[in-house]
């Protein structure tokens, strides 16, 4: 720092002012981001919240209500059903989006052949190719009550053909297996890379132990893929929570209210009755239900393994 | 016994390919269903919808793209604009985190990386509520711009790590050589991390082609739908109701060419893809 002392005060602070102006530019170049982040991303969530305390149609009316929007919730029946059927829905999704998958990577992991390890890989990754809303139409075919797949299968087997997703006590049903056979997309991938990562050292030890298949299942495998599990647990419980998209294409809600979810009563509040207060109030709702489950699938510890 | 037990090995195994055969034939049968059905003419459909019948009917295909091709032209405009946007600005932005010091850099980054954690069904009507106010319901933009603001967090995120890893003295020698700072970027740093752009720009191209409720939100003018929700116009015109029949050929030969630009977009990028997976994204 010899040098800095000799130089005079003036054209110190010059320097100073000018590293200052050209410091100013990475705020400039991060002015696009920030601006759309700030329009797009910060400021919605803001408002859903501030709006969750009005009565407000969107247009003329927005009142401060306090907490009436929330008050309304307990009286809601469609708002009641719809947390039934989400429960429901829920359930039967995160048991099977996380044990299938990880029964299929256990097969795949434990096959001998590299070359087939690799082609069913692939084969299970490859629909993803295949847009949501076509595999979604595609489901409307399947259960189709006239010339759909499913009951044309079921005729074979002399079962009386019927109305699925039309039928109000089976539509629920049917949306759950819309996943069959529960094994699409990453989740696979995502196990069958944690299966890899566990040490070759560790399986031979079980086998000299003389360790079962199940026996090393239960006791090595699962708990060396918790991590997995968790990541797995908290990606199903968002997408179940705060998806409706199946429900607004097939069902809408129907027949009665028995596929309506959450998210699909908030969308309906807000885009068919112009409630948007309530419908916000129902967001932050779901935002905190989301964030609260998925706080605590963080929490999960491993098991304590030796 | 022993031959036994290495019978009992070979039987095991192709049990385990038995198991795995039908699983992934179920994941499978859909499409192929789909394709089978996307050639056949209503009365072979009629008789025989669940296997090939011959003649195979081409023609069902130039009918669904007729259709088709407007909302597929503006998937692919919405997409690939947003697709482009949100790698260039991820790129720069994470540069500019993971090159320049600056104050506050630590707490703008974490503010946006802080996104990730807020589920955007909070924000989706008031998200409604803003595009209206900014006139925008009924244009591209209403799309463009909430896809490239969502799409950058993960982008920034995914960057700057890597950014980080590269050793500076590469930067500072194209400087010294008398480069900017955005000539250093497009110069030096985008070359570096085209396997990561890749990367973020499928993931991006995948999910604004795929997004559902959005586009059905702002978009109303059927000269404007995107090929989600152009599908379900298209399919309106086929499903008949009471005595006519729904025209299964052109419908589904419509749901493959919906594909088709997804496929080819995974096969030109998956050699980019797996890269840019192995390469930063699970280490970082």
């Amino acid at each position: 720092m010899g040098y800095g002392e000799v130089v005079d005060a003036a054209s110190s602070t010059k320097a100073d002012i000018v590293r200052g102006i050209r410091a100013c530019r990475f705020y400039v170049y991060l002015l696009p981001t920030f601006v759309l982040l700030g329009v797009f991303c910060f400021y919605p969530p803001i408002l859903g919240f501030l709006g969750s305390f009005y009565e407000w149609n969107g247009a003329n009316v927005k009142i401060w209500n306090g907490l009436d929007n929330f008050a309304k919730m307990a009286h809601d029946k469609v708002l009641i059903a719809s947390i039934g059927n989400l429960i429901k829905l829920a359930t039967f999704t995160l048991i099977t989006s996380i044990t299938v998958p990880l029964l299929a990577a256990e097969l795949i992991f434990n096959l001998r052949s590299l070359r087939a390890k690799y082609w069913y890989r692939v084969l299970l990754v490859a629909p993803m190719v295949v847009p949501g809303m076509v595999t979604l139409l595609l489901w409307q075919f399947i259960y189709d009550p006239n010339v759909g797949l499913l009951n044309a299968v079921l005729g074979v087997f002399n079962v009386p053909a019927q109305r699925w997703l039309n039928d109000p006590h089976l539509a629920l049903y049917c949306l759950m297996f819309m996943a069959f056979p529960f094994v699409g997309g990453i989740t696979v991938l995502i196990y069958l890379a944690g299966l890899n990562s566990i040490g070759q050292e560790v399986f031979d030890a079980a086998k000299i132990d003389g360790a079962r298949f199940w026996q090393r299942f239960f006791r090595i495998d699962v708990p060396l893929v918790m991590g997995q599990i968790k990541l797995l647990l908290i990606l199903s419980i968002i997408g179940v929570l705060k998806g409706y998209g199946a429900q607004l294409i097939l069902t809408d809600g129907g027949p009665g209210y028995s596929t309506m979810v959450p998210g699909l009563h908030m969308y309906h509040q807000a885009f068919e009755f112009d409630h948007l207060g309530y419908a916000c109030a129902l967001g932050l709702a779901l935002f905190l239900v989301i964030i609260t489950l998925t706080y605590l699938s963080m929490k999960i510890r491993k098991p304590e393994t030796e | 016994m022993r031959s036994w037990g290495r019978w009992r090995k070979r039987l095991v195994e192709a049990l385990k390919h038995v198991v795995m055969g039908t699983i992934t034939g179920l994941v499978f049968y859909p499409f192929v269903m789909l394709i089978v059905v996307s050639f056949k003419n209503t009365d072979q459909f009629m008789h025989n919808p669940w296997f090939v019948t011959f003649p195979l009917h081409f023609a069902n295909y130039p009918a669904a793209l007729e259709l088709l091709v407007r909302y597929a032209a503006n998937s692919v405009f919405v997409s690939g604009v947003s697709c482009l946007g949100t790698v260039f600005l991820a790129a720069f932005t994470a540069y500019v985190f993971a090159r320049f010091e600056f104050v506050g850099r630590q707490f703008l980054f974490y503010l946006i990386i802080s996104l990730m954690m807020v589920p955007g069904i909070l924000g989706l009507v008031p998200m409604f509520m803003i595009v209206k106010r900014l006139g925008l319901l009924n244009t591209y933009w209403a799309l463009i711009l909430p896809y490239i603001a969502g799409g950058q967090v993960l982008g920034i995120f995914l960057l700057r790590t890597f950014f980080s890893a590269i050793p500076s003295d590469l930067f500072d020698s194209a400087e010294i050589d008398g480069a900017g700072d955005f000539r250093t970027f497009i110069s030096v740093a985008m070359p570096l991390c085209k396997p990561m752009m890749a990367t973020i720009a499928i993931i991006s191209f995948h999910g604004t082609w795929n997004d559902l409720i959005w586009p059905l939100v702002v978009i109303s003018d059927d000269k404007l739908k995107t090929i989600t929700i152009g599908l379900l116009a298209f399919q309106s015109r086929f499903q008949s109701y009471g005595v006519a029949v729904t025209q299964y050929g052109p419908l589904f030969a419509g749901y493959v060419v919906a594909a088709i630009p997804l496929l080819a977009l995974f096969l030109c990028a998956s050699r980019y893809f797996v890269e840019g997976l192995t390469s930063g994204a699970l280490k970082a």
